[in-house]
């Protein structure tokens, strides 16, 4: 039978506040073992949950990027359940009152279509704390730290709108392209700032019916999000054509074997309204701050690069697929460099050259002011594009202006034809053969004898100055 | 941050405090409260006090910080003598001292905390004001409570206007608690009341709870202050029958969330001999709650797993009950209710049903959020007499001790 898939994703974000959710310890989950604890985050007796205003700045503003509506009245919930992370015996979490609602992005499809996402929620949970188990010795022990304890997440929920591995993966990477841009969170599934579960079930294509449906955890790649969708859509078409059922559980994808592997029942625990955390009312002058700081969304600005800077669309795309590159890209895109230059000076020169010196884009000691006087070099003949990419080098290794370099080096291009007169004049008279090939309509001659002349002037010369003045020669 | 208990072990103990502050520190000078004793409970936090809250659960634990009302008492004066005997995690009042602290003339007030009536049923035992203040006007941080919605810092004294001193002081904003009120009432502009005009009402459905003799010595208390030229009218609350129920199912769902810390891993009592950590939780806290609060816990994480619709309906019927206070108090002054149904000592008021009937009358005030007061028998009539408690509307703490203190002086001056 042909099968269609239906899977909703559950995403947990942690917020990159500067404190935790309820208290003033420093959200900084990877210091030293229980560096960052206090009265309220160790549930002392006594101690009273005091709700931060930064994280909910930045879930409201996640939300927003996700085009969902903000509640006016939102409030806390008690997840309650008994486990070593969480020593109080719940989680404050949002059920019954998320922050957000109805929200939406939009995907490209497997076949380059516009498709929205629906999102049903965002709400805000705290994290719990993170358990160590020591195996090894005589006696196992437990141990827990609470530095994560009680830091901010949020969650979010999509409507089961997405139908393979493909709308799955682009859902996750316009997701965290779009909570990036709003600076709410850093979303890296590699080091866990960002978790995916997948609900997936399958029903024949064409029919409208929600079947059992099974949740998938434990992916930490986007690509590993792909991969075990693809193999649980597999599994459950293989166990229905076998006549079996799908029955409602957890799952867990094994990244070394490729497979999914039932876990044990998860128990779901009770949601009950906290009484210490006050309801949360949104005022429309507080909701109206909020929105102004929302920057200029990836598919705005993609479509404003189409236009503004004669950019192809997936030029577009990627260039204002994140925040910090768009931005980038608009510093060095100016007066004097043309927008493709920079587009293509960025992507094939500058970005393998961060990678081989471990900087960002936001970071890097070649800024935007550095890059645009040497590619407006470039594009004046100052310099030729071969010395252009030695001066870029050189910019990572020194803090001169890319000017001051190319003149101590001298890379300044010869543009001067009384210069090159003689160096044409030697290289035509070193290479007869060349010539006789030339005008016995070898093209590739031509190409010869300008290589020689640039070697001949260790690379200074302007090539198409160069070119110029052989071809004449060569018809004289 | 560790925080060494003053003196080391609880060597400090009487009959009625398990702490005394071995070296209280120098009351501050020119404050209001100069010269104020007061108690604490061990629900509350002083730091380096050892703060047990009469629990195996909590034991051996020491305060890490004052609670905010400490704070504000020992700035303006007051010295906090000493913690006195509680049951355990404040549920019902088994072995309760913090009324003889007052009556045995240990301290001038004693603050109590009160989420089912503790403070005002504890008062009554020993013919002493005790108060609720309306619900987040006083700062819950540093208060081990059970039950977030309902629990206050309550006080017993000898007269309102001691109650008054110490509650202007407690009250006010403070940034450890998020759940208080935006406003507060203005202790200053009620001077002077006078009774004329005051219109009175006592709740009729509530008086149908009392025996014949509990009735007849309720009316006694009540005729004081109709000789003092208050008319008392009765007013209908039909719902009144609800407020037992609606604390009970509301009050033992929180508590069985706020009682989830206690699993012996950071502070407390912790089982040994265990084989892994489910085992350690299960027999930590079973070794370490009594059978009252065990039940109670039982009870509210029924709610919890079981009947979460039942606790629904709790929370819906009582804002309900809210609304229905607001609009009995939009016809009257002042409410009246009983404060007992009968005779029994409170300490001997040991399951959830006999706590929750001993408690039955103090619980619309806990239940809505508003402010009472209970005024002891003796004054107003006979020795005997049960006494009653008055209620006002939320944030109405200031007039409603002013009015307390008017009768007070009425009643020594002997009207």
């Amino acid at each position: 039978m042909d099968y269609e898939a239906v899977i909703g994703l559950e995403i947990h974000i942690q917020l990159n506040s500067d404190t935790k959710m309820f208290c003033n310890c420093p959200n900084r989950p990877g210091d030293e073992p229980n560096k960052n604890t206090c009265p309220v985050c160790l549930w002392f007796p006594g101690a009273i949950p005091q709700f931060s205003g930064e994280v909910l700045e930045k879930a409201a503003l996640a939300a927003l990027a996700l085009n969902c509506e903000i509640q006016d009245h939102t409030a806390f919930d008690q997840k309650v359940y008994y486990y070593p992370d969480l020593p109080k015996g719940y989680q404050l979490s949002q059920f019954h009152k998320p922050l957000a609602k109805n929200g939406w992005i939009e995907i490209n499809d497997d076949e380059g279509r516009p498709k929205r996402i629906g999102i049903r929620q965002v709400h805000m949970e705290e994290d719990v704390a993170r358990l160590v188990h020591e195996t090894e010795g005589k006696t196992p022990i437990s141990l827990v730290d609470f530095n994560r304890a009680g830091t901010p997440l949020i969650e979010i929920v999509s409507e089961p709108d997405i139908r393979n591995s493909h709308e799955a993966m682009e859902y996750i990477k316009v997701l965290r392209s779009q909570i990036r841009y709003v600076g709410s969170a850093e979303c890296s599934m590699e080091q866990g700032t960002m978790r995916v579960d997948a609900n997936i079930s399958i029903r024949p294509r064409g029919s409208d019916h929600f079947n059992t449906k099974v949740e998938v955890k434990n992916m930490n790649s986007i690509h590993n999000v792909g991969a075990a969708i693809t193999y649980e859509i597999s599994r459950q078409a293989e166990r229905l054509n076998a006549g079996e059922s799908i029955v409602l559980h957890t799952r867990l994808w094994d990244p070394d074997r490729n497979v999914t592997v039932a876990m044990r029942g998860k128990f779901e625990g009770p949601c009950v309204p906290d009484p210490s955390v006050p309801p949360i009312i949104v005022s429309h002058e507080w909701l109206s701050d909020i929105r102004s700081r929302l920057p200029e969304m990836p598919s705005g600005k993609s479509e404003r690069f189409i236009r503004q800077y004669g950019l192809t669309r997936d030029e577009a795309v990627l260039m204002s697929s994140e925040r910090d590159l768009s931005e980038y890209f608009e510093a060095v895109a100016g007066d004097a460099v043309t927008p493709r230059t920079a587009y293509q000076w960025i992507m094939t020169q500058l970005n393998p050259l961060l990678k081989d010196y471990r900087q960002t884009i936001s970071e890097t000691v070649v800024t935007p002011k550095r890059l645009a006087s040497l590619l407006a070099m470039l594009e004046s003949d100052v310099l030729n594009a071969k010395s252009a990419r030695e001066v870029l080098s050189k910019l990572f290794e020194s803090d001169q202006t890319p000017e001051a370099i190319v003149e101590q080096y001298g890379f300044r291009q010869v543009s001067d034809s009384d210069e090159l007169e003689g160096l044409v004049e030697q290289v035509l008279s070193d290479n007869p053969q060349a010539i006789d090939d030339f005008k016995a309509g070898n093209e590739k001659a031509l190409g010869f004898l300008i290589g020689q002349g640039m070697r001949a002037s260790q690379g200074k010369a302007n090539p198409k100055l160069m070119k110029d003045m052989i071809t004449r020669k060569l018809q004289e | 941050m560790p925080v060494e208990c003053n003196k080391g072990e609880f060597v400090m103990i009487t009959e009625i405090f398990t702490y005394i502050d071995p070296e209280p520190p120098v009351p501050a000078n020119g404050g209001s409260l100069e010269g104020i004793t007061v108690a604490v409970q061990p629900t509350m936090g002083v730091r380096g006090w050892p703060t047990e809250a009469g629990s195996v659960a909590l034991e051996r634990y020491v305060a890490l910080e004052d609670a905010t009302v400490v704070d504000r008492l020992r700035r303006e004066g007051a010295t906090i003598i000493g913690s006195t005997r509680i049951s355990e995690l404040g549920f019902g009042l088994v072995g309760d001292t913090s009324a003889r602290a007052v009556s045995e003339g240990a301290v001038d007030v004693a603050l109590a905390m009160d989420t089912m009536g503790e403070a005002r049923i504890a008062a009554a035992s020993a013919h002493l004001f005790g108060y609720k203040p309306s619900y987040g006007i006083v700062s819950r941080f540093g208060l081990i409570g059970l039950i977030p919605s309902m629990e206050c810092f309550g006080m017993i004294a000898r007269t309102p206007r001691e109650i008054s001193s110490v509650l202007s002081v407690m009250a006010g904003k403070d940034d450890h608690d998020f759940s208080m009120s935006d406003e507060f009432p203005d202790f200053e502009s009620f001077d002077a009341v006078t009774v004329e005009n005051v219109k009175l009402g006592v709740v009729r459905e509530a008086m149908e709870f009392l025996d014949q003799d509990a009735y007849r010595a309720f009316r006694s208390s009540l005729s004081y202050l109709e000789k003092a030229g208050m008319s008392i009218r009765e007013v209908s609350l039909d719902e009144y029958d609800l407020f037992r129920t609606i604390h009970n199912v509301i009050g033992s769902v929180e508590a069985s969330s706020s009682a989830g810390k206690y699993d012996g891993v950071r502070y407390g009592h912790r089982a040994q001999a265990v084989k892994n950590w489910n085992e350690m939780y299960l027999k930590s806290r079973g070794e370490a709650f009594g059978l009252p609060v065990k039940a109670y816990l039982f009870q509210g994480a029924y709610f919890q797993f079981e009947n979460y619709e039942a606790f629904d309906s709790a929370c819906r019927i009582r804002s309900m009950l809210v609304r229905l206070m607001e609009s009995l108090h939009e016809t009257v002054d002042y409410l009246i209710l009983p404060m007992k149904s009968g005779n029994v000592p409170a300490s001997d008021m040991k399951t959830i049903d006999e706590i929750y009937g001993l408690c039955s009358h103090a619980l619309p005030a806990n239940v809505t959020g508003v402010p009472v007061i209970y005024m002891p028998g003796g004054l107003f009539g006979r020795e005997t007499d049960p006494g009653f408690q008055l209620l006002a509307p939320r944030l109405g703490d200031a007039r409603l001790l002013a009015f307390a203190a008017h009768l007070f002086d009425q009643a020594e001056g002997g009207v």
